[in-house]
């Protein structure tokens, strides 16, 4: 096993492992631990495939962003209850059923996009300053808008709850 | 390439600017409203400059909806023809923003007035640049669509709405048929840019030809208000008047000429559209002259007068000679502009638009009496006014192909000289007939009717190097030719000052009794018309409302209603209001739809 | 194939998570979970087909501004509902049934 598949190996067990543990786990720490092990998965395997700035915006932007401000959240909203943070669920047989339907169809329909390759890593110069420049800049630009959008709808919705 | 942008651009980001500065900053938005007008005025004078300097027009092409091998193509060309337009429209759209300030000041809902008449404006624009038929089909629809607001603007008033709708309904009639025209086109010569069908023309057959321009006149007919497609344009006098001057005078219903002037060649290979159009176009000038005769609203009468006029291109355009037309379009922009804006002046000081309520409104407004009367000379045509001259260069090209159209032509200036010098002495001469205080218009009314006066005044000097832009052959009208003209608007004045001097202690009398009604109400056209399209619909409506819908679909729900109550009830259930119920059925519904997807495309 | 099958798993793992979690906070979590894998899919994609990396980080930096605008919205949700209410469960929310 070389060190490159065994990387590919790390990243996908640690979305897995992550991925299962924050959606079956019960303690709301942990499962934002499983989260965060998740994310970091994600980011090693853009690693793996070469898209090295979106590994690391990844780290930044989830594991130091929405991560901790999940983190604080939850920790404003239970701190009154003084009672354990836990997330209920209903560990039923149908959403499970339906969510395996979805992953298969998923498959399914993409299989013939992927064709026969194994995972392949990406090997082009990274240009993506000229592509978020260039053709994609009214995306970006865009983007910029629906986050301050985001932003305006947070404030929005918390003064309305202070309101009620 | 930058006049292209301003004049499409600017107006809209006004329109943009206006709508988000609201009620409380109008007072200063209302004044950028002049610069979308001027911008496009501005582009159009410069696009002239180059189109006479002999540069290449500049253009703007890209595709749009590509999808396999088809793209709609989005284009614009700054032609001589779309400069002249934009320039008839940025003088027009500036003089009237300006009249607005003053007429409109009172009003509610103003950003809503200005921020609609700058995306006119920039759908105009649109219009008039577009180099292709389906840009130019979207600043149709969109010129449709600010004139249906603008009917609309006073929409507590039911006869605004109505008018409003009648309006956007009749032309779409219309539109409907030159949609049908460019589907043709597209089939047959492949391509909607106008240069391509050009070019495309000679491969096609002659019949192929002659059935896309006729359903592109059909178009045309709907949007400027042709018989009988005219219906709609003096009920759209409930909207705002300075509206009436822009857009129901001046602009929007003059670009059905300039629709058949941009898509020329098509209409010059087919004989048989021509002889319609000039049979239409006569037919129209008599018919609305006549009935313009009748009207007793200042406002009616220049609506029909407009129709009668917009005949009167389209007669040019049937006879060949559309140099003549646009030439026509342009000096009846400025002077039906004036006379629209002087209406509303006197709509405005005199409280009243029935002419039968004036009387003597000279002495209180003599500014507005002015202006009016320089309208009234170049609308009838009087040497030495634009309307003479382009009035004249349209009956001797149309002399060169039928002398009965042209005889009609003639009797019908008479019939505009008496009807527009009827409603001159009705409205400024004589003593008042209403004890109501009239009083002259401010300044920011007065100048704009002073520029457009001085337009409608000298434009007609400018006929040479007019026809030379557009690079359009001139029709020399014969001494006999003008001499007749001449003495028919001479006479035709000559019986309205006798008219109106017979009647002037009481001026209804002139146009009452049941025949007159008959004319006023237009002869019974729009009527007509009501019981052939709108009544056999309604009466199908109610048919199927009694016979298939309460006898056969009633039954048949009420069967149907009681299985459908027990499955009701069952569905009901899921109806729960939880997210999650509701993201497992979407999540389902997504496994279905892959799976039939798989089944379908794996065979 | 590897990537596609993960993906798929991972998506799979982030719905089931918005189906049977009870609390806005787990409903998010799955939320994340599946534009992670979203993203995943469309990295290992892009590698395979041979797409310029700038284009696909271009895409995948999109995600992520989306991903980060969805959770401030979410949280903010969160506590909102749970000030007014005590509580934070979906199920609780039923009022959208009218």
């Amino acid at each position: 096993m070389t060190a490159q598949s065994a990387g590919l190996a790390l990243a996908i067990a640690l979305m897995l492992a992550g991925a299962i543990g924050a959606v079956l786990l019960k303690e709301v720490m942990r499962v934002m631990i499983a989260l965060g092990a998740f994310l970091f998965g994600v980011a090693a395997m853009y690693a793996y495939l070469g898209y090295s700035f979106l590994a690391i915006a990844q780290v930044f932007v989830y594991v130091g962003g929405v991560l901790v401000l999940m983190v604080f959240a939850v920790m404003t909203a239970r701190r009154a209850d003084g009672e354990r943070p836990a997330i209920v669920s209903r560990h039923d047989v149908g959403s499970a059923a339906v969510a395996a339907g979805v992953g298969a169809m998923l498959f399914l329909s993409l299989r013939t996009a992927f064709g026969d390759t194994s995972v392949p890593v990406s090997r082009s110069a990274s240009d993506l300053a000229s592509e978020l420049l260039g053709p994609r800049l009214v995306a970006f630009e865009a983007a910029g808008v629906f986050l301050l959008a985001a932003l305006v709808a947070v404030a929005v919705i918390l003064k309305g709850g202070e309101e009620r | 390439m930058g006049a292209l942008l301003v004049s499409i651009g600017l107006p809209l980001a006004i329109t943009v600017v206006i709508v988000a500065g609201g009620a409380r900053s109008v007072r200063v938005t209302r004044v950028f409203a002049l610069a979308g007008p001027l911008a496009a005025l501005a582009a159009g004078a410069s696009l002239i400059a180059s189109a006479h300097g002999g540069a290449a027009a500049p253009s703007w092409n890209g595709a749009w909806l590509a999808q396999g091998g088809a793209a709609a193509p989005v284009g614009f060309a700054g032609d001589a023809l779309a400069a002249l337009m934009l320039v008839i429209v940025g003088a027009v759209a500036a003089c009237v923003v300006a009249f607005s300030w003053g007429y409109m000041a009172h009003e509610d809902g103003q950003p809503r007035y200005y921020a609609v008449l700058m995306l006119f404006v920039s759908a105009m624009s649109v219009l008039v640049l577009a180099d292709n038929l389906v840009t130019l089909f979207i600043g149709w629809e969109l010129v449709g669509a600010c004139s249906y607001l603008l009917i609309g603007f006073w929409y507590r008033k039911p006869a605004a709405t109505r008018a409003a709708i009648k309006a956007f309904m009749t032309t779409r009639v219309g539109d409907v048929a030159m949609l049908v025209g460019m589907a043709v086109l597209w089939r047959h010569a492949g391509t909607l840019s106008v240069r391509e069908i050009v070019a495309a023309l000679p491969r096609m057959e002659p019949g192929v030809i002659t059935a896309a321009a006729l359903l592109l006149f059909g178009g045309a007919a709907g949007k400027s208000a042709q018989f009988p497609l005219h219906i709609w344009l003096p009920d759209a006098m409930e909207g705002p008047t300075p509206v009436s001057a822009l857009i129901h005078a001046a602009t929007m219903v003059a670009s059905g000429v300039f629709l058949v002037a941009r898509t020329w060649p098509v209409f010059e290979a087919s004989a048989l559209a021509r002889t319609v159009m000039l049979a239409i176009g006569v037919v129209t000038a008599l018919y609305a002259a006549v009935v313009a005769l009748a009207q007793t609203d200042i406002k009616k009468m220049l609506a029909y007068s407009t129709i009668s006029q917009l005949g009167f291109m389209f007669a040019a355009l049937g006879a060949g000679a559309w140099g003549a037309a646009m030439f026509h379009l342009t000096t009846h922009a400025a002077f039906k502009a004036l006379l629209f804006l002087a209406a509303g002046s006197v709509i405005h000081g005199a409280g009243t638009q029935d002419m039968r309520e004036m009387g003597g409104l000279a002495k209180a407004m003599p500014v507005t009496a002015a202006c009016w009367t320089a309208g009234a000379l170049a609308l009838s045509g009087w040497w030495p006014l634009s309307g003479f001259f382009s009035k004249d260069a349209i009956v001797a090209a149309v002399g060169h192909v039928s002398s009965v159209a042209s005889a009609a032509l003639i009797l019908t200036s008479a019939l505009t000289a008496l009807y527009v010098w009827r409603a001159t002495a009705l409205a400024f001469l004589g003593s008042r007939r209403s004890d109501q205080h009239a009083h002259e218009s401010g300044i920011a009314m007065a100048a704009p009717l002073a520029v457009l006066a001085v337009l409608a005044v000298g434009l007609g000097w400018f006929g040479r190097p007019f026809f030379e832009l557009l690079s359009a052959e001139e029709a020399h009208p014969a001494a006999a030719t003008i001499a007749l003209a001449v003495v028919a608007v001479a006479a035709g004045t000559a019986a309205a000052f006798a008219w109106w001097a017979r009647g002037r202690e009481a001026p209804e009398s002139g146009v009452c009794g049941s025949a007159w009604d008959r004319v006023r109400a237009g002869f019974g056209v729009d009527a007509a018309l009501q019981a052939v399209t709108v009544r056999p619909v309604l009466a199908l409506a109610r048919w199927l409302d009694d016979v298939a819908d309460e006898r056969i679909i009633d039954r048949l729900a009420e069967g149907s209603g009681k299985l459908a109550v027990a499955a009701g009830g069952a569905l009901a259930k899921l109806q729960s209001g939880e997210a999650d119920v509701y993201a497992s059925f979407v999540a389902v519904g997504f496994v279905v739809l892959a799976a039939i997807v798989l089944w379908a495309g794996g065979r | 194939m590897i990537a596609l099958a993960v993906a798929c798993a991972l998506f799979s793992l982030g719905l089931y998570a918005v189906l049977s979690r009870r609390d806005i906070i787990g409903v998010l979590v799955g939320v994340e979970i599946m534009l992670g894998a979203g993203s995943v899919l469309l990295a290992s994609l892009g590698a395979a087909s041979g797409a310029s990396s700038g284009s696909v980080q271009a895409i995948g930096v999109m995600v992520l501004l989306l991903a980060a605008a969805e959770a401030a919205v979410g949280l903010s949700l969160l506590l909102s509902l749970y000030r007014t209410s005590g509580r934070s469960r979906v199920d609780e929310l039923s009022e959208v049934s009218g």
